[in-house]
């Protein structure tokens, strides 16, 4: 079964000859489980991509539907829900919410889903373990590195057992033993069968995927089947 | 905003600030305009007896000169196609003598069959040059309107009533003496007048130990006659009571003012604080001293803080005739505002704008350039209770009160501001729920300029109290929202609608509403009882639960445009730009 499924996505910005094609006519399938790594130099439209399939922006053009159900269409209160169920968000410059600690970031997306507090603290206390950071639990975001904030957001991304999770340049600000940190907490989600989108310029995150595409100028110039 | 809060606060307080002692100025300079006695004395009747007291003045002590006596009559003035109304008919020369030389406002002085009458009557009763009006039955044109320091302001004029009774409150007329026979031949009350000049026009006080102030005094008589003296320093004392329940409102009023204009400058300084931020940073890059990146932070807000100080000025300027002379009665084209009060109103702008733009400036002054430089430079420390109450509550308080932890300081800005606003609109529900009372002019009721005068002034500060805090609730959400932004795409991402979105914001501003308002009540209560008539009639203080309804719905009317346009923002460009 598909989690993903997009038919002549697209996404233009501009008029006449400043007309910019971000993303131009793609097709994709991604059945659950799958990772798949999303490649191509700066502005070949990736991040629009993930914005696109995330229901953070709207396609020009096209169909993109999540679990079955089209999301282009969707009003902004039935994305918002979507959101909160069934879609993780990494970012590169990790967009915790600075006032709170990172247990309370973890929090947030359990709380906007309409669990107890209590269950939200026990979710946050869990997935902080599970990417290592209980003791850093109470700490505001400043306070962390650079990957210990990247494994606050995987943990808050996972916070509502999305379907699928989408990582945008992950590891873009990280340095080599915070990307590795990272790379072990993805390799972990996709033994336990995590669907994830990623975006990426480093080859070392591509090659953890099952499936790696590469994009240039807007469109899919090469889709590669990478695990056995 | 920035100019718009420091002006109406400077006109209002620089207003506020002219009242003490201007009508005092006022009568002054009517007094030199109109050659105006230093004494006037009245004896009870048009008796020889009478007017042979008040010739004898001239030997009075300190008396320097006497006008010859003139009659007045107590009758009643019907204006065509209107109620009668009571006045005091003086009999005078077609040629003014040398004291007391009333000032034409326009037409000219009395002809015979033709009658000038006085500006601040004339102003409340609606009467112009080449009206037709009855006098005692007889019809007379109005030739003129004219001023006079003779009299107490309008409507004063009677200054003691037939026999020396009490006065009421009349209107002045002036006719020319030939014409009062008719007057004298019917059986109107009169008395006669006589207006002395002294030698030392501030030494009234002689004169007045003689006759009226001491055991040994003569006790108001000379000779056989009974005689009531009012001096200049009385006559424009009493003037001055129009303003004395004015000044509260205006001192109060702009001081509460200049307090949401203070409000609405530090919010709009700390929504601008982070770019500013990034200019010291850059400015630290390139070389520039603490000091100057200090002066440049400050001369832009100083630089407004003046104009709008300037602005408020002029606005004042132009109003200050019609509030500082209600009546009308005196010659206000000296009402200029005191180089004193353009100090002191700029002494006030330049420290709001101070103390607006100081902590933002210490602030980028004491970071070093690289962090500055760095986007996410202001990363608070601390975490308070309200963070951790909020994860209990619905998702729309749990981002409003989450957005009021991060910035408790705006928050208690808030709240007083609306206590400021909660304060006016007390006051004026107070004294707009006692009925008005006019002043009997015995036929027709006209309005009591002390009260009406208080009114206009409570309903103008009221209405900029209101302006200032609209404006100010329309800032601190907009200024919120655009400090969040990052936050609230962040909360969306993570599944929160645009609705909740845009409840958060409001919350944010609506939680301090509350309490602000609760707050205000009393105060503005006490501010009513302390400066309001001593035994007012009933109030219906059930109108003040009005005062937090209206607050709070206005508040959450404000707060849901800018807050809903927030949330109507892409969030993937929200993001993009935050990471850019």
């Amino acid at each position: 079964m598909n989690v993903l499924q997009v038919r002549g996505l697209a996404k233009r910005h501009g008029q006449k000859q400043s007309l910019v094609r971000a993303v131009d006519g793609v097709d994709l399938d991604v059945p659950a489980g799958q990772t798949l790594a999303v490649m191509g130099p700066s502005g070949c439209g990736k991040s629009t991509l993930l914005h696109l399939l995330g229901g953070l922006e709207r396609p020009s053009d096209g169909e993109v539907w999540l679990a079955g159900e089209r999301i282009d269409t969707a009003s902004e209160r039935a994305l918002a829900r979507l959101r909160r169920r069934s879609v993780g968000f990494v970012f590169q410059a990790f967009h915790l919410v600075e006032e709170l600690s990172a247990a309370e970031n973890v929090e947030l997306p359990v709380l906007l889903a309409g669990s107890s507090p209590r269950q939200a603290r026990r979710r946050a206390r869990l997935l902080l373990e599970q990417v290592g950071l209980a003791d850093r639990a109470r700490h505001l975001p400043w306070k962390l590195s650079g990957g210990e904030r990247q494994r606050v957001a995987v943990a808050r991304a996972l916070a509502n057992e999305p379907l699928v999770v989408l990582a945008d340049e992950p590891t873009g600000n990280l340095d080599t033993a915070a990307t590795n940190e990272v790379l072990r907490l993805f390799a972990h989600l996709r033994a336990e069968g995590q669907t994830l989108v990623m975006v990426t310029h480093d080859g070392r995150v591509a090659a953890t995927a099952d499936r790696l595409i590469s994009m240039r100028d807007g469109m899919f110039v090469e889709d590669t089947w990478l695990a056995s | 905003m920035l100019v718009l809060s420091v002006a109406v606060a400077s006109a209002v307080l620089s207003l506020g600030m002219s009242l003490p002692g201007v009508t005092e100025r006022l009568y002054l300079h009517t007094r030199a305009a109109t050659a105006g006695p230093d004494v006037v004395a009245l004896a009870p009747d048009d008796s020889p007896v009478a007017t042979s007291a008040l010739t004898s003045l001239v030997d009075a002590p300190g008396v320097a000169a006497t006008s010859r006596p003139y009659k007045q009559f107590w009758a009643t003035l019907t204006p065509r196609g209107r109620p009668e109304v009571r006045v005091v008919v003086l009999g005078v020369d077609r040629k003014p003598g040398p004291i007391d030389r009333p000032l034409m406002v326009s037409g000219e002085w009395v002809s015979p069959g033709g009658v000038v009458v006085e500006k601040g009557f004339a102003t409340a009763v609606d009467l112009r040059v080449g009206d037709q009006v009855a006098i005692a039955g007889r019809s007379y044109p109005i030739v003129g309107i004219g001023v006079t320091a003779a009299r107490m302001a309008y409507p004063g004029a009677m200054m003691g009533g037939p026999g020396n009774g009490p006065s009421d409150r009349a209107g002045l007329v002036w006719m020319n003496e030939p014409d009062t026979r008719a007057l004298a031949a019917s059986d109107l009350p009169r008395t006669s007048i006589i207006y002395l000049r002294m030698h030392d026009p501030a030494a009234t006080s002689k004169y007045m130990i003689s006759y009226h102030e001491t055991r040994n005094s003569a006790g108001g008589f000379v000779g056989d006659s009974f005689v009531n003296s009012f001096t200049w320093q009385f006559i424009a004392n009493e003037d001055g009571r129009h303003l004395r329940d004015s000044q509260p409102i205006m001192i109060i009023g702009g001081w509460l003012l200049s307090f949401l204009a203070v409000a609405g400058m530090s919010t709009l300084a700390a929504g601008r604080a982070a770019g500013q931020v990034r200019r010291v940073g850059l400015l630290k890059v390139i070389g520039a001293t603490p000091g100057l990146i200090a002066v440049v932070l400050l001369t832009e807000y100083l630089i407004l803080a003046v104009l709008a100080d300037a602005l408020g000025l002029v606005v004042a300027h132009v109003l200050a005739p019609s509030i500082i002379n209600p009546s009308g009665s005196l010659l206000a084209d000296g009402a200029g505002l005191s180089g004193m009060v353009i100090l002191m109103t700029t002494i006030v702008a330049v420290g709001v704008a101070i103390l607006t733009v100081l902590g933002p400036a210490v602030r980028a002054v004491r970071s070093d350039a690289v962090t500055t430089l760095s986007a996410g430079s202001r990363r608070p420390e601390y975490l308070v209770m309200l963070s951790r109450v909020a994860a209990l509550l619905p998702t729309p308080l749990l981002l409003g009160l989450r957005l009021i932890a991060r910035r408790p300081g705006r928050a208690v800005l808030h709240l007083c501001g609306t206590a400021a606003t909660a304060i006016g609109l007390t006051v004026l529900l107070m004294v707009e729920s006692q009925p008005e009372q006019g002043w009997d002019f015995g036929g027709v009721v006209l309005a009591d300029l002390a009260n009406d005068q208080s009114r206009h002034l409570l309903m103008g500060v009221s209405a900029a109290l209101i302006a200032l805090s609209v404006v100010n609730t329309l800032t601190m959400t907009w200024t919120t929202a655009m400090e969040s932004r990052a936050t609230m795409a962040i909360a969306r991402t993570l599944g929160a609608t645009p609705g909740q979105i845009t409840w958060g914001l409001s919350v944010a501003q609506l939680l301090p509403t509350l309490p602000g308002a609760l707050a205000g009540i009393p105060a503005g209560l006490f501010l009513n009882w302390f400066f309001g008539p001593p035994d007012p009639p009933e109030m219906h203080t059930e109108w003040l639960f009005l005062v937090p309804l209206v607050l709070m719905l206005g508040t959450a009317l404000l707060t849901a445009l800018p807050a809903r346009a927030l949330a109507r923002r892409s969030v993937a460009e929200t993001l993009n730009a935050e990471t850019a």
